[in-house]
């Protein structure tokens, strides 16, 4: 099996792409491939890693110009998979010389500046869990707070988000405009929005329609398709839109 | 450039943001960790964490399973602090936003766990420490602590009177920078990749344990490793205690729930180090599947209460085993998942040097002694994050500053080490020593032990230790050297191997997680006391300390 690999020694653009030939054996994940590059072949190689997985939410990447986790991944199956994503230039295209048929194509994940190979710079995308302050104000009191599973249910979904920004490099709009929030920011908003145990429910609906939010999103819905973890952003992002026309 | 802080704490999982945020009040407090906080291993516990909130359960209760579990080699003064505070530990996360799980009357879920007596085990899902971790994050952002992301700490600086901080580099720049602080507090989890088969994450190398053991400070109970029954054949990804906690069955090769033979009252619900001696003897003695595992049989579940309770496993088997537990039995193996042992400290985390102070995996108070329960370790991070917070905030009120010039040399010491290390580009690979270095840990030094085994386990890793540093990274770049990381963890972990190894040897008893196939026995006459290993002048040397009894008094265990 052949990995095709963008490389980026100083950051900012893919310089060119790197071959490498890695054994396969059934059961491996595009990460451990990747590990074996680092560990046998070229130990330059920069990617991101840490529980191997699919909870930690560190190695999202693209694959044949899919956004993925790079330890759930089988490189079996990748080569006839499609996500189906609406198109915007990074996921475009073919890179000189790339053979879908022979290689895997790994790039760093778009939308967020490349610092060195697969390493992108991620501060956008953490910053805006502060701009709009996605936490919870802590209770008072002795006691657990009620919340019945139904309520809990409505939630359920947000909260299996990782943090892992594939939504946010799946995304045409967060291509365009370096200020948009993106799709795991706004999700996480709802999610604290839609918990019945929030006494100030209001003020996530609030921010999240801040101009540079929820307004900006189209309904292109990539990010539903690229999530991981079923989190479908999408979904809570048109519901908080629902609330602007109010 | 040289950093100061009140306080540094090193590792950003649930014990290390939980301490910062007790003392982010009062104190310039700062988190280094060598990844992203949401990336630290916390995220990937599944099962749950104990508290006794129902009406027949009691903090003593659950002192008792915990000590029992532990097979008497806790220190139940450390355990009772552990137990009283579990409830106001969880319902703090719960005020701070965790969704637990929840009952049918909108009241904290709990479920049955190994070991215990009363199902006390609270939870989300099976994504506990995900939703603890998140929750807890959420705090530290909240109350604006200072963390240092993509740091990783190379060496402690201190003398006999303390601490005067550490060298840390930059995995975005790779330059080495110098951190001055009265006081730091170790944080970095567990050490599960010394060995091949692990639960863990590919980052718990330890680095806690080895800043320590290196700084003088001595390791305790290091020869108590946990080996997690039920672990994904292949990936050895965790498979929650929580699906036999909702009932799932262990079966061997033929279809028999061979628990049954091994602990005939709690069957799968057995404390770890029972059950992983369960699975091996079967697969051993040739009643495993392809001599390599056993099934974990969730099927009689039904499929509304596994995509309820057990998500995260279905979504673990779909997409690394192929298959769906709704259908198909899981394939299991026992594998390494958690650290008993670690840095010698007191039930505040105080440590012998002065202004350090250890928490979480990576201390040993210790409430787990030889062998953990499922759903203490969240529990540990938690409760001890608050206690040790304090203790650290009491500690500086009277402190004050040192200077940086210690700092600062050091800092010009470990640049030429890693300079020296990073040219070195001819030799063997460091992959190859890690690689070997799994091998013997899992061989020879895993759930079953002796001393012949332990003996070449002990040669073969020092003699790893003389081939680490004739080996080479290759080329390599300054900027996020990730190869400069792993090696500088490998000769982390190969300390502490080492320190394993010789505890086990030193250990001619089988307690809990430590079973000696030559010494099956326990043995309180000489063995109910905790192992001490400090490095002085660059040799390990062993001690022991006494256990710290109480209430519970010391009896035979059985399930």
């Amino acid at each position: 099996m052949i990995l095709r690999i963008a490389r980026s020694r100083q950051g900012g653009k893919i310089t060119h792409y790197d071959l490498y030939k890695v054994q396969f054996e059934k059961g491996m994940s595009i990460l451990d491939v990747l590990f074996q590059v680092q560990d046998r072949m070229d130990p330059s190689l920069s990617f991101r890693y840490s529980c191997r997985g699919a909870v930690c939410g560190s190695c999202g990447m693209l694959i044949n110009k899919m956004p993925r986790l790079a330890c759930r991944t089988q490189p079996e199956t990748v080569m006839d998979e499609s996500m189906n994503l609406q198109d915007f230039p990074p996921i475009m295209g073919r890179p000189e010389g790339w053979d879908p048929e022979k290689e895997i194509l790994i790039e760093p994940l778009p939308n967020l500046p490349i610092l060195k190979d697969l390493v992108v710079d991620m501060t956008a995308f953490y910053a805006a869990l502060e701009e709009l302050r996605l936490w919870a104000e802590p209770a008072e009191g002795e006691k657990a707070r009620n919340q019945k599973p139904d309520q809990r249910d409505k939630i359920r979904r947000y909260l299996n988000c990782i943090m892992c920004a594939l939504c946010y490099g799946s995304c045409p709009i967060n291509h365009e405009s370096a200020e948009y929030l993106g799709p795991a920011a706004l999700a996480k908003a709802w999610r604290f929005y839609d918990d019945s145990r929030t006494p100030n429910a209001d003020r996530y609906l609030k921010d999240a329609l801040k101009p540079n939010g929820a307004p900006m999103c189209e309904l292109i819905m990539n990010c539903v398709r690229a999530c991981p973890k079923g989190v479908a952003p999408g979904g809570a992002i048109r519901k908080i839109k629902s609330h602007d026309k109010e | 450039m040289v950093y100061e802080h009140d306080v540094l704490v090193v590792g950003a999982g649930l014990s290390g943001l939980r301490t910062a945020i007790e003392l982010s009040d009062e104190y310039d407090v700062a988190v280094l960790t060598k990844v992203h906080p949401l990336r630290s291993h916390s995220v990937a516990a599944q099962g749950g964490i104990n508290a006794s909130l129902g009406e027949d359960d009691s903090w003593e209760a659950h002192a008792f399973d915990t000590v029992k579990g532990a097979d008497y080699l806790a220190d139940q003064d450390a355990v009772e602090v552990l137990t009283k505070n579990a409830t106001s530990a969880v319902i703090e996360n719960e005020h701070w936003g965790t969704a637990f799980s929840r009952k049918g009357d909108g009241s904290l879920a709990q479920r049955p766990f190994g070991g215990a007596m009363f199902p006390r085990t609270c939870y989300a899902a099976d994504r506990t420490g995900h939703n603890l971790l998140h929750t807890t994050f959420e705090q530290a952002l909240r109350k604006a602590v200072k963390i240092y992301s993509e740091w990783f700490v190379t060496s402690l600086v201190a003398d006999k009177d303390g601490i005067f901080g550490l060298t840390a580099f930059s995995l975005a720049t790779g330059q080495v920078d110098g951190f001055c602080s009265s006081a730091v507090v170790l944080a970095t989890g567990g050490f599960g990749r010394v060995f091949g088969k692990s639960t863990n994450a590919i980052i718990n190398t330890g680095d806690g344990c080895a800043l320590a053991l290196n700084s003088g400070v001595p390791l305790k109970d290091m020869e108590f490793v946990q080996f997690h029954p039920t672990t994904l054949f292949g990936s050895n990804i965790l498979m929650t205690e929580g699906a036999r906690g909702e009932g799932g069955h262990l079966k061997n090769s033929e279809g028999k729930r061979f628990m049954e033979d091994y602990a005939p009252d709690q069957m799968e619900l057995a404390p770890r180090d029972i059950v992983a001696r369960a699975i091996r003897t079967e697969i051993r003695e040739g009643r495993g599947v392809e001599n390599e595992y056993v099934h974990l049989d969730v099927r009689h579940l039904g499929e509304t209460k596994i995509k309820e309770r057990l998500p995260g496993i279905r979504e673990i088997c779909i997409h690394f085993a192929g298959l769906d537990p709704i259908e198909e039995p899981i394939p299991v193996q026992p594998g390494q998942h958690y650290s008993m042992g670690g840095i010698d400290c007191d039930k505040e985390g105080t440590t012998k040097l002065p202004g350090l102070f250890a928490v979480g995996e990576t201390s040993c108070m210790s409430v787990h002694g030889a062998n953990r329960l499922g759903g203490n370790s969240l529990l540990e991070t938690l409760v001890f994050g608050h206690v040790v917070g304090k203790r650290v905030g009491e500690y500086l009120e009277n402190q004050r500053r040192r200077s940086n010039k210690e700092v600062e040399e050091a800092v010009f010491d470990i640049r030429q080490n890693l300079q020296s290390l990073v040219m070195r580009e001819e030799g063997e690979l460091m992959s190859s020593v890690r690689m070997e270095m799994n091998a013997v840990m899992d061989e020879k030094a895993g759930v079953f032990r002796n001393e012949e085994d332990l003996q070449q386990a002990l040669a073969e890793i020092r003699d790893l230790g003389q081939r680490f540093d004739r080996a080479a990274l290759g080329q390599t770049d300054e900027r996020f050297n990730y190869a400069l990381i792993r090696a500088l963890e490998l000769k982390n972990m190969l300390d502490i191997a080492e320190v394993i190894v010789l505890g086990a040897i030193h250990r001619k008893e089988s307690r809990g997680a430590h079973w000696r196939e030559d010494y099956p026995e326990r043995n309180d006459t000489d063995y109910l006391k905790h192992t001490l290993v400090t490095k002085e002048d660059d040799e390990l040397k062993v001690s022991y300390s006494p256990v710290t009894l109480g209430q519970f008094e010391v009896k035979e265990r059985s399930y």
